[in-house]
């Protein structure tokens, strides 16, 4: 499916990498601000989504040249890597850890729920990419 | 005393196993190696069980050989009893395993694909099948009854090739398995009403346990456990069945060993439930008809191995009925027995090498059937006139003839029922009925030695030429008949010579209390010197028996009624299984959500009926707080209201985005960002994914549906009740914490910094609504990512597209090769 729209075509070229910067600020900032890995994910799918339908399957693949399930299954294992990682410190299942950096002037609160946000984050991606694209491919033949 | 070390014992258990994974390691050309390998480990069962009963002697049974903690959640460890009972079907499975093993060796000659399969899984099976008989704790003995069964099913399928083989692998491990299930259940009913969790607990408070339904239900459900694998009537078919599998298996599984662990949890049983009133009726009418029915089958019988096999099933017969016998006499309220022990040994010396010289004629005659020996003793070959030998001298000890340890065991028997008949007259019917089965062994015993010997009332002759399965002996050869005979002459050394066996069976014989046995088995003479009821019963069987056995009667092949029930059972399975499949999926997704919802909307109002509090509206509610929420909220309900009424699926999509996009709307009306801005990007994925699949769909038909007003009632229902449980889960107070009483109070209370309501742990984050998905909920979400994995998984792989594609070119491929000449 290819929505070949002059207009569309530049609006996303110049939408794009503020999507995906939007996407990363919203991941990072999510445990305190609104954000999250959830959101980002969606966010970021939005873009890939826009740019497939504007440019098409082929420059689709330049943008993201690995199989969305790649996205999928690192994804999910990061996830249960980390939700699994405290059993191994007979801690419960995805008990959380924190670490505060001090990096020149400024600290830097990590949650090792973070990690987990981005697993989720890749999965969300994954998944909404995967789904459209391949249901894009069926269009296009 | 020398504390007794249950790491011993667990060795003793884990070894045949570990000895046999280890065969696996070596090369296929040391073979030897291998087979010393695998002997290593019964052998080393045996030692280490034997050199346990020296340092500690035979354990009572209320005392456990300490524990070895392994799941104490569940209150489950790693405990053993070697007790009488335990340490001789130890010593009984560990001794068969040093025996079979090697006879395997010959039976499967070089055949190395084979032995190298064998001996691993015959190490699983040994060790399952000691666990069994020394598990301590109840469910440990489950445990390890489920190991035997499934290496059992292994066994018995062992010919991949043989369609039946596996049909009837199956049907063992469905009707063990059955049993296995009813064990389980027996046990965790009887667990969780007593409190009782181990055999040596169960022993020591025999006499104390109450007899009321649930015990008795719990006895039954274990009864039905151990009958299913002990081949009671009516569920015996599955043993003849398992002679499909190699003659060592049958020999060593099938009629010494794992068909007695029924028989042992009898024995385990009878101190506590021996006196239940439910006890005697139950095992003796079970037991009975099975003994008679497989001794009649046993004798009509062409094929040996099928022979020999119910035969077996006539003696686990005799077995349930002997301990079913022993709720007769009970001392102090607890169930007793005479000598049981020594009728299992009995049983197992005898059929073991009856079946390992059925193993042995097969490579030496070529055939399993009776009329293919007539004239064995006359054919020349050291090798079969030994296996003629040791064939009668076992087919004598079957017919218990005098001379033999099975001619004191059926003795035995006859004086049990002679004893219960005086206490139950009832119980006479049960003598003649074992009468009647000793008289079939005697019979098969006269045919089979009138066979071999050649005479005329022998069955066939071997004119017929024998099938060609028949192999050229190797220099293994010698020990398809060397086990049987040493097995064999144990039977005749027993009987011959009673003080050897006295003394090795007074120490584990635990429940001796017959004063016509109390000073142990008499000589072969000392029945005739004082002549009683037993011996006349004895008479009785021998002669009628020699009589059959030369008679024409009973030669044709009888017909099992109750090899029927299995394959009528497999086949309303698989039609049940059917006709519910199709009766729930129709393949119409409305269905499917019709049941969904309403199975959801029942539980929902199950629930309420159970809590009328949740029909009040909550507290604390102000609706009028944001006036623009109901203006959006509005929109909501019209959009929803609107969307069935629209036909046009391009419409529909649109009418539920605007409904979404209101809800987003909402989202920000009332001060929630991060669900509004997931709400808006969620809408334009579904959108997109909705246009996509919309082109993808077929046209839309117009199939009679559900009717409209059921629907209707539906979806208003489910609406509703979901939407006023989440108003009600929102405003949930919890009263045992003041400073949150609500879950919205609680995750804003929590989500940065802990109190001791969360053991002193926050989220470390500020954004309430992400530390509930990555923390206070991270389960629930690692599960969503799980879903939203599989999904896309069935979108790529059900998606016929790419697959389509491919064949066609395949297709394209073939025909262009096709058109080239």
């Amino acid at each position: 499916m290819r929505m070949s729209s002059l207009i569309l075509q530049t609006a996303v070229r110049f939408i794009l990498p503020l999507t995906f910067l939007y996407a990363a600020y919203a991941a990072l900032k999510g445990h305190n601000g609104p954000g999250g890995g959830f959101i980002a994910g969606l966010i970021a799918s939005v873009g890939f989504c826009t740019y497939r339908m504007s440019y098409g399957d082929r420059a689709f693949h330049r943008l993201l040249p690995v199989h969305p399930r790649w996205l999928v299954f690192v994804g999910l294992g990061l996830a249960g890597a980390v939700a699994s990682l405290p059993l191994l410190f007979g801690q419960p299942l995805l008990r959380s850890a924190s670490t505060t950096l001090h990096l020149g002037g400024s600290e830097v609160h990590l949650v090792s729920s973070m990690a987990f946000d981005l697993g989720l984050l890749l999965v969300v991606v994954g998944v909404a990419v995967g789904m459209i694209s391949r249901l894009g491919e069926e269009l296009d033949r | 005393m020398v504390t007794a070390s249950p790491y011993l014992v667990l060795v003793a258990v884990g070894a045949p196993a570990l000895a046999g994974l280890a065969t696996m390691l070596l090369p296929d050309a040391r073979k030897l190696t291998r087979l010393s390998l695998a002997t290593a480990g019964p052998v080393a069962s045996v030692v280490l069980v034997a050199i346990h009963l020296g340092r500690n002697g035979v354990s009572p049974a209320d005392t456990p050989t300490g524990t070895i903690p392994w799941v104490p959640s569940l209150n489950l460890d790693i405990s053993f009893l070697v007790d009488g009972l335990g340490s001789f079907f130890a010593l009984l499975i560990a001794g068969m395993g040093v025996i079979v093993v090697p006879y395997a060796r010959a039976y499967f000659g070089h055949d190395a694909a084979s032995l190298a399969r064998f001996f691993p899984t015959l190490g699983f099976f040994t060790s399952a099948m000691l666990g069994v008989v020394l598990a301590d704790h109840l469910l440990l003995t489950v445990l390890f009854w489920e190991m035997t069964s499934v290496s059992s099913f292994l066994l018995i399928g062992w010919d991949r090739d043989d369609a039946d083989a596996g049909k009837r692998a199956m049907q063992a491990f469905f009707t063990t398995g059955l049993g296995g299930l009813a064990l389980l259940g027996g046990i965790l009913l009887f667990g969780g009403h007593t409190g009782i969790w181990r055999w040596s607990r169960l022993m020591a408070e025999a006499a104390t346990i109450s007899h009321d339904g649930t015990v008795v239900a719990a006895f039954v459900l274990m009864f039905v456990g151990a009958a299913t694998k002990s081949a009671q009537w009516p569920l015996h078919d599955w043993l003849p069945g398992a002679m499909k599998a190699p003659t060592p298996v049958s020999a060593y599984l099938h009629s010494a060993t794992m068909v007695k662990a029924g028989v042992f949890l009898l024995g385990r049983m009878l101190p506590a439930f021996g006196a239940l009133a439910l006890w005697l009726p139950l095992l003796v009418s079970i037991g009975a008809v099975t003994m008679l029915l497989g001794a009649v089958l046993a004798l009509s019988q062409d094929n040996l191995k099928r022979m020999f096999a119910y035969t077996t099933v006539s003696h686990l017969g005799l077995l349930v009925a002997m301990y079913g016998l022993g709720g007769a006499s009970t001392a102090e309220g607890v169930g007793t027995i005479h000598w049981d022990l020594t009728q299992i040994a009995s049983h197992a010396l005898y059929k073991a090498p009856l079946f390992l010289v059925v193993g042995a004629l097969a490579h030496l005659v070529g055939s399993t059937r009776v009329a293919q020996l007539h004239g064995l003793w006359n054919r020349p070959g050291a090798g079969t006139k030994a296996a003629a030998a040791v064939l009668l001298l076992s087919g004598y000890a079957l017919a218990g003839g005098p001379g033999t340890v099975s001619f004191i065991a059926k003795e035995l028997f006859f004086a049990a029922t002679d004893h219960a008949t005086a206490a139950h007259p009832l119980l006479a019917v049960v003598g003649v009925m074992a009468i009647a089965a000793a008289a079939c062994n005697v019979a098969i015993f006269v045919r089979l030695a009138a066979t071999v010997f050649g005479l005329r009332s022998g069955a066939g002759d071997a004119s017929e030429t024998p099938d060609a399965t028949h192999r050229e002996p190797d220099s293994w050869s010698f020990m398809l008949w060397a086990p049987a005979a040493a097995l064999i002459a144990l039977q005749y050394l027993g009987g011959l010579v009673p003080t050897l066996w006295n003394r090795t069976f007074s120490g584990i014989e635990a429940n001796v209390h017959d004063e016509a046995f109390a000073d142990g088995l008499p000589w072969a003479w000392e029945p005739f010197l004082h002549p009683g009821m037993p011996l006349l019963m004895s008479m009785v069987a021998i002669g009628a028996g020699t009589a059959l056995g030369f008679s024409r009667w009973m030669r044709g092949d009888l017909v099992d009624v109750h090899a029927r029930i299995w394959p009528a059972t497999y086949r309303g399975i698989l039609r049940g299984g059917h006709r519910l499949f199709h009766s729930l999926q129709t393949g119409h997704l409305r269905h499917y959500l019709a049941v969904v919802f309403s199975v959801l909307t029942l539980c929902i109002g199950w629930a309420a009926w159970a809590d009328p509090a949740m029909l009040r509206p909550p507290a604390g509610m102000d609706p009028f707080e944001y006036p623009a929420g109901l203006l959006l909220g509005a929109v909501v309900c019209a959009a929803a209201i609107a969307l069935p009424m629209v036909t046009e699926r391009v419409v529909r999509v649109l009418v539920l985005g605007a409904s979404g996009f209101a809800v987003v709307g909402l989202y920000l009306v009332y001060q929630a960002p991060d669900l509004a801005l997931t709400q808006l990007m969620f809408e334009i994925i579904s959108v997109i994914l909705f246009l996509l699949v919309l082109r993808l769909l077929p046209r839309p038909d117009h199939r009679p549906r559900i009717r409209v007003l059921p629907r209707l009632a539906l979806a208003s229902v489910v609406g509703i009740s979901i939407g006023w449980m989440t108003l009600l889960a929102g405003h949930a107070v919890d009263n045992r914490a003041e400073d949150a009483p609500t879950l919205g109070k609680f995750f804003e209370a929590h989500s940065l910094e802990g109190s001791e309501m969360t053991d002193g742990r926050g989220g470390e984050g500020r954004n309430v609504v992400n530390v509930i998905l990555v923390d206070f909920r991270g389960f629930d979400t690692l599960g969503e990512i799980t879903v939203l994995a599989t999904a896309v998984l069935g979108v790529w792989s059900m998606l016929p597209g790419r697959r389509r594609h491919r064949e066609e070119e395949d297709l394209a491929v073939d025909t262009g090769q096709g058109a080239q000449p």
